[in-house]
């Protein structure tokens, strides 16, 4: 007997592609969504309210273990977010470990996104090839600041210590090799006709309907749109820094593909310009020890692999703790166009739609 | 074998039966510090402070002087030596990397512009720490979200983020709602902000920016604003049969059973008694071991 009735079916909150506890709602006709309904919140341990009551310097810890594939950049915005409240001036060549740090942070993400979507849609070769290089910037994490994945690697003010000793003879090697390193993936995929197949005209999302609902990131540069907060408003040391804001206008899963592979192209000429321009100096500012902020209130964002990662904080007088804090996690937002990209498309390429919005659930529930 | 000394327990209170049950009074540990002062931002406030501050180190300098003139008028009858002349202190300038970002007068053209077209809708523009602001009346953010989205000068495309803060010491508003609007084709940013009395339903900003649809029910969820004309709203990170909402002031920050031990300062051995109570109702004999 053949029914025809639309059937609603869960995808996760248990699911290896949803990169996390996501649970997708869909109604199903045949092969085709017709509606699509994302119902997060399962990872949410009130970040916010936590962070709300402690101190300045404590809220750091939890950045990292928002996003934790990108721990070093929502450091970086959470320090800057302070340093704007409070009117520190960063020291020069603090600014330039920070850039290097968080484009380094910048592949390990795309690298760990690239490994992981690819996984989602069946090429598996990449997956190991990815988390290789990857482990070369965990090293450099590591060789830092002592910790690989939450990484606390920088402080209201500067940082805490200098780069070790043969850090840059590390990253050089790394650099050297990577380049390569990309081609062989690149090779893997670029024209293969499978990935091509999965990904070319999948999960579509128009200029127009990414800055409506407020994506931003690679998703919104594979619509066409060239916004990047490194180059819009720059900070820490990107006014100083000669690269490109790659785009691409065919606004598929292909074409931010292609816009991730040239970002960390862009990453790595950033990173051999830190190292060859490195500055000397002190890395910390000089600062009390314990801060405490004029009635004040600031929204700083930067661009985090994700997209836009924005801090809001509310300074009260004499107060040692923030006493609003707020993150604008880009996968919150950007998880937002999710119906938009799949209904209407395949069951199957909802796995793809997911896999390139890059989302961690860690940031979206808080 | 003896028996383990087992100190006197102090007393415990029952954590309620249900999962979603808060008692805000019950626990001591769980008492809430509400806070004191309004942290709004504002020009006119800073100014006002200002003012203050300075006529109340005058009158200071003023009663220093009189009372050094009723000193040496004393001196000279007594005959004795004058006293020392009183000195103006000075603000103490601390040696550091701390420029404090105070409020300014609006300068930029989009928030003067906004004050011309929007006229007495606007309540405050300022600039701090290189951000703009504009205060609205309350019910005149729609038309300014339209206005800053399709006026040709002001082009604001994208609400970056919507936030809200509680303000419970506040008398005349208990919620401050802020929406970040960034610019990408003129690369600014932008903050319009409302203040809500409790209960109040702002209308949504989902018909200008459809980006606003998560973030305000991020908003009912945390804070417990309602918008109005909103597709949704119902509750996004909690779950839908949750009570209170978290970001609110009046909300403890612990939970049942996680404070109310405290594992630094466990000079009464509640933790050994508590291990018994557990192993006693699961018919474990924790302080006699077996004899072999």
């Amino acid at each position: 007997m053949f029914k025809n009735e639309e059937m609603e079916i869960n995808l996760g909150p248990q699911h290896p592609s949803t990169h996390g506890v996501l649970r997708v709602k869909l109604r199903l006709d045949g092969e085709t969504i017709t509606h699509c309904k994302p119902v997060i919140g399962y990872l949410h341990r009130g970040v916010e309210k936590i962070c709300e009551n402690q101190t300045f310097f404590q809220g750091q810890v939890w950045t990292d273990r928002m996003d934790y594939c990108s721990a070093v950049a929502n450091n970086l915005g959470w320090a800057e977010a302070n340093e704007k409240l409070f009117g520190i001036t960063v020291p020069r060549r603090a600014q330039y470990i920070r850039t290097l740090l968080n484009e380094f942070n910048r592949l390990a993400s795309h690298l760990i996104w690239l490994a992981t979507h690819a996984l989602d849609i069946g090429a598996m070769t990449v997956f190991l090839y990815a988390f290789r290089e990857r482990e070369d910037i965990l090293d450099m994490n590591e060789a830092f600041c002592g910790s690989r994945l939450t990484t606390t690697a920088f402080r209201i003010g500067g940082l805490r210590e200098d780069l070790p000793p043969g850090f840059e003879k590390m990253a050089r090697k790394f650099l050297a090799k990577f380049p390569t390193c990309l081609e062989e993936y690149e090779n893997l995929l670029s024209e293969n006709r499978i990935w091509k197949k999965r990904t070319v005209g999948v999960a579509m999302l128009s200029a127009e309907d990414a800055i409506a609902l407020g994506v931003t990131g690679p998703v919104l540069r594979a619509a066409g749109v060239p916004y990047d907060i490194r180059k819009a408003f720059p900070y820490a040391a990107y006014a100083e820094m000669d690269f490109e804001v790659p785009t691409q206008t065919a606004a598929d899963t292909y074409a931010r593909y292609l816009v991730r592979m040239a970002e960390m192209r862009q990453s790595a000429r950033i990173i051999q310009q830190c190292l060859d321009g490195m500055p000397e100096g002190p890395v910390m500012a000089k600062i009390p020890k314990i801060l405490k902020p004029e009635v004040n209130e600031v929204y700083h964002a930067t661009e985090a692999p994700k997209g836009e990662i924005g801090y809001y904080l509310v300074g009260e007088k004499g107060s040692t703790n923030p006493y609003r804090f707020h993150v604008r996690a880009p996968g919150f937002i950007n998880l937002q166009s999710l119906p938009k990209m799949a209904e209407g498309g395949l069951i199957a390429d909802i796995v793809a739609a997911i896999g390139t919005l890059d989302i961690v659930l860690g940031e979206i529930d808080r | 074998m003896t028996e383990p000394i087992i100190p006197p327990a102090p007393e415990v209170p029952e954590a309620p039966a249900g999962p979603y049950v808060y008692d805000y009074a019950a626990s001591p540990q769980r008492q809430v510090v509400m806070p004191k002062t309004v942290p709004l931002p504002s020009y006119r406030t800073y100014l006002a402070e200002v003012k203050a501050a300075a006529e109340a180190d005058e009158a200071k300098w003023k009663k220093m002087q009189a009372d050094y003139e009723t000193a040496k008028a004393k001196a000279e009858a007594d005959g004795k030596d004058a006293p020392k002349p009183p000195v103006r202190p000075v603000p103490r300038k601390d040696d550091n990397d701390l420029k404090t970002p105070w409020p300014q007068e609006a300068k930029d053209a989009d928030l003067l512009l906004l004050q011309e077209l929007l006229g007495a809708k606007v309540q405050e523009i300022f600039e701090q720490a290189g951000e703009l602001t504009c205060q609205l009346e309350k019910g005149a953010l729609h038309e300014a979200l339209l206005l800053c989205r399709d006026h040709e000068d002001l082009h604001y495309e994208m609400l970056a983020d919507q936030s809200a803060t509680h303000y419970p010491a506040a008398s005349d508003f208990a919620y401050s709602v802020v929406y970040h609007l960034t610019s990408i084709s003129r690369r600014k940013r932008l903050r319009l902000r409302i203040l809500v009395p409790e209960g109040f339903v702002p209308e949504s900003a989902c018909s200008v920016y459809p980006s606003a649809n998560w973030m305000e029910r991020e908003i009912f969820d945390m804070l417990g604003i309602a918008f109005a004309n909103h597709p949704d709203m119902t509750r996004i990170l909690c779950p839908d049969d949750w009570e209170g909402h978290a970001l609110r002031k009046d909300y403890p920050v612990v939970g049942w059973g996680q404070r109310d031990i405290s594992f630094r300062e466990d000079r009464g051995g509640m933790i050994e008694r508590i291990a018994l109570q557990k192993a006693g109702q699961l018919g474990i004999n924790l302080k006699q071991p077996k004899a072999d």
